[in-house]
């Protein structure tokens, strides 16, 4: 078993290379690349100057050579690829992403700072959908075939065909625009200002006590209780697109899973010896019927942690997802590349995490 | 084994349980399933009763409905006695039979394999029968799994009790089903094809084990549900022929296996390779197939497959006649001897 | 007649274990160790044991299916069948030449519930290895379909029906006639009727002899019910952790068996003959 696993951790290494090679080869392959964005913005501001250099001047590019051969030593692209790769991963081990050419801020420090946004929307769909799945697939599989079963899964398979950004969308649309009703924030992780916030913490904040002495809103100025009551409000509608896709899979996944179990021969020997009904199922069949649900955890790690791209978008939420979103429209490899090694990262360990659980709750699983 | 012993001495015995004209059925589609369609007999203190047919004779089912474990929907027990220890088990409520089931009648399956939860350790599964029925401290119950853990012959049963059913034989397993059925000391085993999944060296050790079990408990009994007629012959001192959700024959093993007086219960004996005839090269195999309980003709369930029926048998169910000493025979052909 | 149509020599089969790190082979098991024997034309063979004693990998081994079920199987020895073009060794034999031969060695397995696709009509699944390997017409292959079904007691309208629609007993009837359809030589029965009821069983082993005298069959039947084995058996052959420990004539084998695992065995078959009157 423990070979098992140090083979699979050894493995995450030649994926991770594999990973990151083919993309960092794509980055350097396809045009528009952030090279041809300086070299444009070089161009635009020379012929704004009237264009009376007289240093040499690149052919293609129209642009001073020196100019050039600074731009491409910056990008590495004055190296063959395989070594600006090889120093591209030298910096990673070192925990050093590069800068973002757009922002010019090290990725690192972006992605850092925006991780505790994405992982507070993930962890809390994540969880919610686990707490409202788990009892609502056990109460189905018991009720099986009644009316409850019936609407239940109508409805969670509605929405498990709308997408969360577009079910995002609507949301706005119908509680947040004004448009309808305005109960809803239209997005962002807080209010930015006195308006903005939720009636019941209008009512228990003062206007003045909030502000700076210019009138500015300061939410810093909040008591914790209002400050918490506002993000809480600010994550209900993006938390429950979050939770929209996934919700179906696990209720049915839950649902089946125990209606198995009850169909085994063990559940049987469990009346037979005279327990309870409730006895086998919570204690007999869930503990079997969760093994397929701790699976899918380690894979949700990745999913939990890199947050949404378009329900990001949708909600103006400054998050991970929002982040390489953006990187990819901008071609801002550096921040595209460092999303890239921290998704490669949670979903390889993601695995093996779900590996560990699911020999922790199935004994008969033995890896080698 | 209780040599001899007649349906006529045992009659003058208090049944410990008595089955009255027992019937199960199974909402399907297109109808009522009658899988178990009026059956009725006595099981006695210490003796072996073996009831043998093949697939849908109702044989599970009956044992089942003993347990109600009957799962519902699509089964019910539509009508019927079972008495056992002055309570019909039919009338009690949930509760009350829970304190019967592995408490006075214990019971094993088929497959040792899945009857077991995979997920628990053979010493959980054990204990918690213990502690179901008797209140008993977490150490007592341990030491009662032991005990009776060391006695199906499980060594090292100290040591076991923290192992998983996977890292068990398929014989072990069922040794452990033995010891689960068993620790309440019930008075009555249904063992419902307890070596049906066994290879024969193992199915002869288990076999072994239970007689030996019940010669150790004084008015225990077991009733052995199989298909296979000499796992039968060699353990049970009365036997229950089904087919069709009805019984057949009943009679002591003597009885059934000599003197067989059913058409059906003759056919399946002759049916075996080790009852050939010398000379004979063909086995005399009963023609047809095993019907569903869908379609079973009104009359005498086995008429469609009898090479003795005559005009009348597909239309009215024959009663069962006693053609003496309590072998009881359920055939048309036989009311002129029984006169 | 005593001309060999099967003969075995020396077959050893070892499965790998992987493990380790780096996941090479650490041990191995041998499921089959030094197995040799003979079948001769229109005689069968019953090879008896109890679980995991090898005797179904002998009969895979023989229909060659090992190399594509299981990655680094060490198959050591011989299976020589003699065609009428002469012998040939099972074991060399590539894909396509197997292919070639399936049509004179075919298997019937135990569980006639998943060995039939549940999607295909029983008419197709015997027209199957037709096509593969009769190459006759469309129509000559319906004729043939019919009249196999026939033959194993089914009618020729069931060709349209599908496996669920049948009983276990019919379903296993089907799968003989899908083994017979291509009139092979040699038939491997893997627990060919221990699914089976009791007087269902008796049906189907009396179609198996009837069979075997009507196209002069061979059969290696695999089984570990001894009683059926030692019926439909001209000789047995009793396997133990993957050795033959006892081989002659069914009867001598059956009621003076030598082996002290042979006896054992036998003598744990329950008889139906009540223990009191013995």
């Amino acid at each position: 078993m423990a070979a098992y696993f140090i083979r699979r951790i050894l493995l995450t290494i030649p994926t991770f290379i594999g990973v990151t090679l083919i993309v960092f080869m794509v980055t350097r392959i396809v045009p528009g690349g952030p090279l041809e964005r300086r070299i444009m913005e070089l161009r635009q501001a020379s012929a704004a100057q009237g264009g009376s250099s007289t240093s040499i001047v690149d052919s293609t590019t129209m642009i001073p050579k020196t100019a050039l051969n600074e731009l491409k030593k910056t990008f590495n692209l004055d190296k063959p690829a395989y070594v600006a790769y090889t120093i591209w991963l030298k910096n990673v081990f070192q925990l050093d992403l590069g800068r973002s050419f757009f922002y010019k801020e090290p990725v690192w420090e972006m992605i850092t700072s925006r991780f505790p946004i994405s992982l507070t929307f993930g962890l809390t769909g994540f969880i919610l959908s686990y707490l409202v799945c788990i009892p609502l697939g056990i109460y189905k599989a018991l009720k099986h075939g009644t009316p409850f079963d019936f609407v239940s899964s109508a409805i969670v398979f509605i929405g498990y065909s709308i997408p969360g950004w577009a079910m995002g969308v609507l949301l706005l649309l119908f509680l947040a625009s004004g448009r309808f009703v305005d109960v809803m924030p239209l997005g962002g992780i807080r209010s930015s200002s006195f308006d903005e916030l939720p009636k019941m913490v209008q009512s228990s904040e003062e206007v003045e006590g909030v502000s700076d002495e210019f009138g500015t809103f300061q939410w810093e100025r909040l008591t914790p209780i209002s400050k918490f009551v506002d993000i809480v409000y600010h994550m209900i509608l993006p938390v429950f697109c979050y939770m929209l896709s996934g919700f179906a899979t696990l209720t049915v996944l839950m649902k089946n899973a125990l209606m198995e179990n009850l169909g085994q021969d063990y559940v049987r020997t469990g009346f037979a010896k005279g327990l309870s009904e409730r006895r086998v199922i919570f204690m007999h069949t869930l503990r079997n019927s969760l093994i397929p649900l701790a699976t899918g955890l380690g894979h949700a790690l990745s999913l939990i942690m890199a947050g949404s791209y378009l329900i990001e978008f949708v909600f103006n939420i400054d998050g991970l997802g929002y982040l390489g979103f953006n990187a990819i429209v901008q071609r801002d490899y550096a921040v595209v590349m460092g999303i890239l090694v921290i998704n490669t990262m949670l979903t390889l360990f993601g695995n093996i995490f779900s590996d560990v659980l699911y020999a922790l709750i199935d004994p008969r699983i033995r890896f080698d | 084994m209780n040599a001899n012993r007649t349906q006529n001495d045992l009659s003058k015995q208090k049944p410990l349980l008595e089955v009255r004209d027992l019937r199960t059925y199974f909402r399907v589609e297109g109808g009522i399933a009658k899988a178990v369609d009026g059956v009725s007999f006595d099981v006695y203190p210490d003796e072996v009763i073996g009831i043998v047919g093949e697939s849908g004779s109702g044989k599970s089912v009956t044992s089942l409905s003993i347990m109600r474990l009957i799962p519902d929907p699509p089964g019910f027990i539509a009508g019927g006695e079972i008495w056992f220890n002055e309570q019909n088990l039919i009338d009690l409520t949930y509760d009350e039979m829970r304190r019967v089931r592995g408490n006075e009648i214990g019971m094993i399956f088929q497959e040792p394999m899945t009857a077991l939860n995979p997920v628990f350790t053979v010493g959980m599964q054990v204990m918690e029968a213990v502690r179901t029925h008797q209140k008993v401290s977490r150490k007592e119950a341990r030491n009662l799994a032991i005990e009776i853990l060391d006695k199906v012959g499980i060594l090292d049963a100290d040591r076991r009790l923290k192992d998983y059913p996977h890292q068990f034989s398929g014989g072990m397993r069922q040794r452990v089903m033995l010891a689960m059925a068993l620790v309440c000391n019930p008075q009555l085993l249904i063992a419902d094809e307890p070596t049906t999944a066994l290879d024969v060296t193992t199915q002869a050790q288990i076999l072994d084990l239970m007689l030996e079990l019940k010669a150790e408990h004084e008015r225990g009994s077991i009733m052995l549900i199989t298909h296979d007629l000499g796992v039968v012959a060699e353990t049970c001192d009365r036997v229950i022929v089904m087919y069709g959700g009805k019984l057949q024959e009943m009679g002591s093993v003597e009885q059934i296996f000599e003197d067989p007086q059913h058409p059906y219960t003759r056919g399946l004996l002759d049916s075996l390779p080790s009852h050939q005839r010398p000379g004979e090269d063909r086995l005399r195999a009963i023609p047809g197939n095993v019907p569903s309980i869908m379609d079973l003709p009104s009359g005498c369930k086995f008429c469609t497959r009898c090479e003795d029926a005559v005009i009348g048998c597909e239309n009215t169910e024959p009663p069962l006649y006693d053609v003496g000493e309590g072998h009881l025979v359920r055939c048309h052909l036989l009311e002129d001897a029984v006169k | 007649m005593t001309k060999p149509l099967l003969e075995v020599k020396n077959l050893s089969i070892k499965y790998p274990i992987w493990g380790g790190v780096l996941r090479h082979k650490v041990n191995e098991v041998c499921a089959v160790d030094d197995v040799s024997f003979t079948i001769n034309v229109g005689e069968t063979l019953g090879l008896v044991g109890e679980s995991g004693c090898g005797k179904t990998t002998v009969a895979k081994s023989i229909v060659n299916i090992h190399r594509a079920m299981t990655p680094g199987v060490a198959q050591e020895g011989e299976i020589l069948f003699h065609t009428d073009d002469g012998p040939v060794n099972v074991l060399e034999l590539d894909r396509s030449q197997m292919r070639s031969l399936r049509a004179q060695i075919q298997i019937i397995f135990q569980d006639p519930f998943s060995s039939l696709n549940p999607r295909m009509t029983v008419g197709n699944i015997i027209d199957g290895p037709l096509r593969l390997h009769s190459g006759k017409t469309a129509s000559e292959r319906r004729e043939r379909v019919a009249y196999f079904l026939e033959r194993v007691g089914l009618q020729p309208e069931h060709a349209g029906r599908y496996p669920h629609e049948f009983s276990g007993g019919q379903r296993q009837r089907v799968g003989i006639a899908r083994a017979l359809a291509v009139q092979p030589k040699l038939i491997v029965a893997d627990e060919a009727v221990s699914a089976l009821d009791v007087s269902v069983q008796a049906q189907v082993l009396n179609l198996l002899q009837d069979l075997q005298d009507e196209f002069s069959l061979t059969y290696l039947f695999v089984a570990h019910d001894l009683s059926v084995v030692h019926h439909i058996s001209d000789r047995i052959a009793v396997m133990y952790l993957g050795k033959i420990v006892e081989m002659g004539d069914s009867d001598s084998v059956y009621k003076t068996p030598s082996h002290p695992y042979s006896q054992a065995l036998i003598s744990a078959v329950p008889q139906p003959i009540p223990r009191r009157v013995r």
